[in-house]
């Protein structure tokens, strides 16, 4: 959060009922061995009352954008670049004081692994009450009573007992709904949830994301949804947005991304995804390679050391050029939308079905 | 014995030398002419090395000579590292235990000694350094009149009974056993309880012809054959008298009763002592002892390294304190005697100890062996290894500057010359010596000082040829394993100090047939026909005769027999504070002179 | 908890009797024992066997121990007088009651581990917290590199440096000695000064390493960031959150270095020539002296299996997950 250079590149859609609108953010860690650049110009909007999903490996930068946009990066050690607007209100260049006001108030999130992202030192109650008593100037035996409320609401039976137990006396299930009641203590406008839950197992897994939709019909809230799991997205997302080594290289609805896919990089995705009705004896297609370096990262499209088509672009523009990605249902690739298409439809359409 | 074992295992002061009683000069040094120094204090101690008078009456009545410049008042502090092993008289054979005997208990006879260091025996409770007949085999004491404990009881005969006869009790068994066995006569030396099992306390006493007391102020000992020496004995520490009536057996040893210019006042075992004035202590019965300050303060558990610190840095209460046996540290001797205002602080002299390297002859079997190894070894190094001339000087022979009849010039393998060992010659007698026999197993103390002493002979050995096996011990355990009669070792260093100016409590405990036992200091194992003659001889002879016999063997021994190699002379270098008068070194205790200390203001 | 305290007090007997057996039979062991050492000059036979006997070491070696082990909780009666329970024996080496003189040794112990205790926890975990929070500063950087130096020194290499400064090059302060608390305050405060500063100084610089490494592990924990997600102020996630998770290793570190220090600091004793446990245990062990050996070593192994106790309870209250268990 020091310097904020002007963005040039709005060339994301812009709708004025966006309720957070991200331009050109760019984040960097200094390390000892030279700056990684973990966001390279993203951007993307969110809306009120909907589901913006992000997917991408490890390490493609999603979890940072969202640490970003709660301001919780090491100051020290990162640059922010880009404007992050929230409800009218730009987040880069708001003070740790606006900031602590906004988070677990206006934004809350919700971390991925509950038995590390809940402190063992003190009670489950204690933990959610804290944000309530700060940002309502509630007392302690409303904050209770709130607590409580949130916890009958996720669905954690016994409430009043377990408002005085510890993270550790909770199972894994039990934990993540505690999370989330705590996230949503003080109404949250802004919801970002960070791989909520790849640490459960797949009916917990159901039981939270029906919590989630559940809670977001009732609230309101804007949801950014953080996952590498295409299958948990489908259900969730209304958006998509699809991000590689620190870019967004596709974007479009939840519907139109996972039936037509246009990146190289998504189709690597779907077909390297399990699915409940496919032959168990077809092997399933990783993607060749392994994510580049964010130190060194390459030229061009970043995707292209990995891509099997970089033959069918002339010249060498992948390796040279860095592709656009457009406004509205987008994907940042030099193929032609017609060898998209056909390339679908030939080589990966097949494999999903 | 063995100032080694004081430097390096502090704790085990039990083991050191017992009260040494030596023959020094040199009070004070002018500081920082040391190798002048040396010759100075070898020259003096050579002239003084005679034996011993013993004084008559006039000589031995109070009140002692006054310390010129001396005045009353005052507390000195009392350095010490390591806590007194014992208080109760017949206990003490240390040097510290021993140095604090001087201030607190009067035995029958004591040393006193001249400016010039010149050592005689006085009476102390008796009138007179004690009266022989019947060809020295009775010896007669009458006691002073006036002598009081702290208490004021007067002391009686019967006082003295006791004193020697609570020492045949099982209680009594760190000090020495000189006058017990020579009581015991020969045939019952070795058991001499059994003589008095009860030690006086049942009610039955020594037969009046061994001990008798025919009047109040008598005290008479019957001997079996000649005991010259008898005066000098009676002398140490050990003999002490314990009033009869304040005997309080196994618990005296932590509360004894004083019959000298001071008394206990408080006592803390190995923390803190503190001395006052005996009231009833009689200056014009004591020829010797001085009351000049009010007391001491001893401060136990305080290291040589922080005494040396302190001392040096004079600061407040330093100004008045002493050490006690404790000496300069030795990497602090240069800071000491580099500085000629804090070198006039400090008195040295020659300790009564000759460190040897000794031959096990029931190993070493071939004499060319041991004469070629006495050739070879560098003195010059080891002493290096010690502090240099303040921490010893080259011994030509087995006898001490402090000892009677000591030879400063007799040198028959020429160390004086070549302190640095003499290389050519030990090569040209091992010429023709089968290689076997030039392995030698050398064991010594994992101490520094040990590590030190045996680079120094693996050094020197091996530029002749010698193939050095070392072996390492334990340097708290060092003096047991030497001592014992199968050790599996060749080469060994060792010391050992007389008990009193004779050369009879070093020829005799070292070189005797008869001592040839486990933990004996007959580290050689020296079985020799001819010595054990000898010392038979010289024991029954009046001193100046005995000089004779004990050179004859000193010089049979070291040229014939070769039990060990001399290396080096110890000596003693102690600082004082600022503030201390009269500060001597004491020839007889080989430490600061005690009984004579004031406070200048 | 009762009953955890139960289990582990009862656990600690059982040690102790262990460790006393443990050093009992390898003292007896050991090549020479006191007897041989002190003997001395004119060690005959005879003189040896005396020796033996008063001391008692002439006894079967089963029945030497068992008299000691009794005499902890019986007493036992010495020709010198009785010694009552906790009887540790006497002295071969002065004649004095074991347990008499580490009580007389104690409070120098005492006031050394608890005085530097204080001053190392308190100058040590404060500046390693206040380098942790704000890391990267001027005032970070100071601690660190302070600590780094201080940390490499030794007491027998600082202790003396400190003495020439302040007593006797200056003479700014006296000689280091204890004057016990309840006879003169003041006196003990000054006596004990210098060494207390000395060896706290070097514990400091370890504590703040470690309160600041400790520190900014914690910070980078999941659940502090969530602390700090829920909107939780910076001062407030520190102090709430971060610290008491950092607070574990050093109460780890701090209970074997306090436990360590009532069982003696040979080191600080000999710099400043004060008396405390630690010569004793040196004394006791380089003289042979088994009664001195067996009563140090069981009231060290004692304070080291309290202190453990202690710490585990201390646990219990920092992290709610290792109670009752």
């Amino acid at each position: 959060m020091t310097t904020l250079t002007k963005t040039e590149d709005a060339s994301a859609p812009t709708g004025p009922e966006s309720f957070l609108s991200v331009r050109d953010l760019k984040v960097t860690f200094s390390t000892e061995d030279g700056p990684v650049k973990a966001v390279d110009g993203l951007s993307f909007d969110v809306q009120r009352g909907k589901t913006l999903g992000i997917v991408g490996e490890s390490g493609s930068g999603k979890s940072v954008t969202n640490l970003t946009i709660l301001g919780l990066h090491s100051p020290r050690t990162t640059t922010v670049d880009g404007e992050i607007v929230m409800d009218g209100k730009e987040l880069i260049t708001a003070s740790e004081k606006e900031l602590e006001q906004l988070r677990g108030n206006k934004m809350a999130m919700i971390f991925q692994d509950p038995l590390t992202a809940l402190s063992p030192f003190y009670t489950v109650g204690r933990q959610l009450s804290e944000p309530f008593m700060k940002h309502r100037g509630a007392s302690k035996k409303e904050a209770k009573d709130r607590a409580i409320e949130m916890l009958t609401k996720v669905g954690i039976p016994q409430p009043k007992t377990r408002f005085d137990d510890y993270p550790h006396q909770f199972s894994g299930g039990m934990r993540q709904r505690a999370m989330i009641a705590m996230a949503l203590m003080c109404d949250p406008d802004l919801l970002i949830a960070d791989e909520p839950t790849t640490a459960l197992d797949v009916t917990v897994q159901a039981q939270i994301l029906d919590l989630l939709k559940d809670l977001q019909q009732e609230f309101g809230s804007a949801i950014i949804f953080i996952t590498h799991d295409l299958g948990v997205i489908s259900q969730m997302a209304d958006d998509l947005l699809v991000m590689y080594a620190g870019r967004a290289v596709e974007r479009g609805s939840a519907r139109e991304v996972m039936s037509t896919p246009k990146h190289p990089y998504t189709w690597g995705l779907l077909s390297s995804m399990p699915r409940l009705d496919s032959n168990l004896d077809e092997a399933l297609e990783p993607i060749p390679g392994a994510p580049p370096s964010l130190l060194t990262p390459p030229d061009g499209c970043r995707f292209h050391p990995r891509c099997a088509y970089t033959d069918l672009v002339p010249g060498n523009q992948c390796s040279t050029t860095r592709p656009p990605l457009g406004d509205g249902r987008a994907s940042a690739c030099h193929l032609t939308a017609e060898q998209k298409q056909t390339l679908f439809i030939d080589k990966i359409q097949p494999r999903l079905r | 014995m063995m100032s080694h074992r004081s430097r390096t295992a502090r704790a085990v002061v039990v083991a050191l030398a017992a009260g040494s009683l030596a023959l020094t000069a040199c009070s004070k040094n002018e500081g920082g002419k040391s190798n002048a120094d040396s010759k100075k204090d070898q020259k003096q101690a050579a002239t003084q090395s005679q034996a011993v008078a013993y004084i008559d009456a006039a000589g031995s009545t109070g009140p002692a000579k006054d310390v010129p410049g001396a005045k009353a008042g005052g507390t000195i502090q009392v350095y010490q590292e390591a806590g007194l092993s014992h208080l109760d008289p017949g206990q003490i054979y240390v040097s510290d235990a021993g140095q604090i005997a001087n201030l607190l208990f009067r035995r029958l006879t004591q040393f006193q000694e001249d400016d010039k260091g010149n050592v005689s025996v006085a009476g102390d409770l008796a009138t007179d350094s004690g009266q022989s007949s019947d060809g020295g085999k009775t010896w007669t004491f009458k006691l002073k009149d006036g002598v009081k404990d702290q208490n004021g009881n007067a002391i009686t005969s019967a006082d003295v009974r006791h004193s020697v006869e609570r020492l045949y009790a099982k209680f009594i068994f760190d000090g020495p056993t000189y006058l017990q066995t020579w009581l015991a006569g020969d045939a019952n030396s070795a058991d001499y309880r059994k003589q008095l099992p009860g030690g006086g306390f049942d009610g039955k006493h020594l037969p009046a012809s061994v001990l008798d007391t025919p009047d109040d102020k008598t005290v008479v000992f019957h001997f079996d054959k000649p005991r010259p020496d008898l005066p000098q004995t009676l002398a140490m520490a050990g003999y002490a008298i314990v009033p009869e009536k304040a005997d309080t057996k196994e618990k005296y040893d932590t509360a004894p009763v004083a019959t000298g210019p001071y008394k206990i006042a408080e006592y803390k075992v190995g923390k803190v002592m503190k001395l006052v004035k005996n009231t009833n202590w009689d200056p014009k019965t004591d020829s010797v002892r001085h009351q000049y300050v009010d007391g001491f303060n001893f401060q136990f558990g305080v290291t040589e390294s922080t005494q040396t610190k302190r001392l040096i840095a004079d600061q407040g209460d330093n100004k008045n304190t002493i050490q006690f046996t404790g000496s300069v540290e030795a990497t602090q001797i240069q800071d000491v005697v580099g500085n000629p205002e804090i070198s006039k602080r400090t008195i040295k002299g020659y300790q009564p100890y000759v460190m040897q390297l000794d031959f096990n002859l029931d190993r070493v079997k071939d004499k060319k062996v041991r004469e070629a190894v006495t050739y070879a070894v560098n003195s010059k190094s080891l002493i290096a290894g010690e502090g240099g001339a303040y921490g010893g000087d080259v011994a030509p022979n087995y006898f001490a500057p402090t000892l009677p009849g000591y030879e400063a010039t007799y040198d028959p393998y020429g160390r004086l010359k070549t302190p640095q060992g003499n290389i050519e010659k030990a090569k040209e007698i091992l010429k023709d010596v089968p290689a076997a026999e030039k392995k030698l197993v050398f064991a010594y103390s994992n101490s520094e000082a040990g590590q030190k002493r045996k680079v120094a002979i693996e050094d020197a050995l091996t530029k002749v040829g010698i193939d050095v096996v070392a072996k390492e011990i334990d340097s708290a355990s060092y003096y047991e394993q030497i001592g014992k009669l199968n050790n599996p070792y060749d080469i060994y260093i060792s010391g050992w100090g007389q008990d009193w100016p004779s050369p009879s409590t070093v020829v005799t405990p070292v070189y005797d047939p008869s001592q040839v036992f486990d933990g004996s200091a007959n580290y050689s194992h020296v079985k020799d026909p001819k010595v054990d003659a000898l010392i038979k001889k010289a024991v029954t002879q009046e001193p100046t005769e005995a000089a004779a016999t004990w050179k004859e063997a000193q010089h049979y021994l070291l040229e014939n027999v070769i039990p060990a190699a001399p290396l080096w002379y110890t000596k003693q270098l102690q600082l004082f504070g600022s503030n201390i008068g009269g500060a001597r070194y004491s020839s007889v205790s080989s430490y600061i002179d005690v009984t004579r200390l004031y406070l200048k203001s | 908890m009762l009953q955890f305290i139960i289990r582990r007090t009862l656990g600690a007997v059982v040690t102790l009797f262990l460790i006393g057996a443990a050093t009992f039979f390898l003292f007896v062991a050991a090549p020479s024992d006191y007897a041989s050492l002190a003997c001395g000059k004119d060690c005959s036979p005879q003189r040896l066997a005396d020796i033996r006997e008063a001391l008692g070491l002439n006894l079967p070696v089963a029945q030497q121990f068992w008299d000691f082990m009794t005499g902890i909780f019986m007493g036992r009666d010495f020709p010198t007088g009785h010694c009552s329970a906790p009887c540790l024996g006497q002295s071969f080496y002065s004649g004095e009651m074991v347990w008499s003189t580490i009580m007389d040794r104690f409070p120098l112990t005492l006031t050394l581990t608890v005085g530097g205790s204080i001053v190392f926890l308190v100058v040590g975990i404060g500046a390693g917290m206040l380098a942790a929070f704000r890391r990267g500063s001027f005032v970070d950087k100071f601690a660190t590199g302070a600590s780094m130096v201080l940390s490499s020194f030794q007491i027998y290499f600082l202790g003396p440096i400190v003495l020439v400064i302040l007593v006797y090059s200056t003479g700014l302060m006296e000689d280091p000695k204890y004057v016990p608390l309840t006879q003169d305050p003041v006196g003990w405060f000054v006596g004990m000064s210098i060494p207390v500063c000395v060896m706290a100084t070097i514990f400091t610089a370890q504590y703040t390493r470690m309160a600041r490494s400790s520190m900014i592990e914690q910070l980078a924990e999941e659940h502090v960031r969530t602390a700090r997600a829920k909107g939780m102020s910076k001062k407030y996630v520190f102090f709430r959150y971060a610290w008491r998770g950092s607070l574990i290793p050093i109460v780890t570190v701090f209970g074997i270095d306090f436990s360590a220090m009532l069982g003696g600091a040979v080191v600080t004793e000999l710099t400043f020539s004060l008396q405390g446990i630690g010569r004793l245990a040196v004394n006791g062990a380089t003289t042979k002296d088994l009664p001195l050996t067996m009563g140090v070593m069981l009231v060290g192994a004692f304070f080291i299996l309290i202190v453990n106790i202690l710490t585990d309870i201390a646990y219990a209250f920092i992290d709610p997950r290792v109670r009752l268990s």
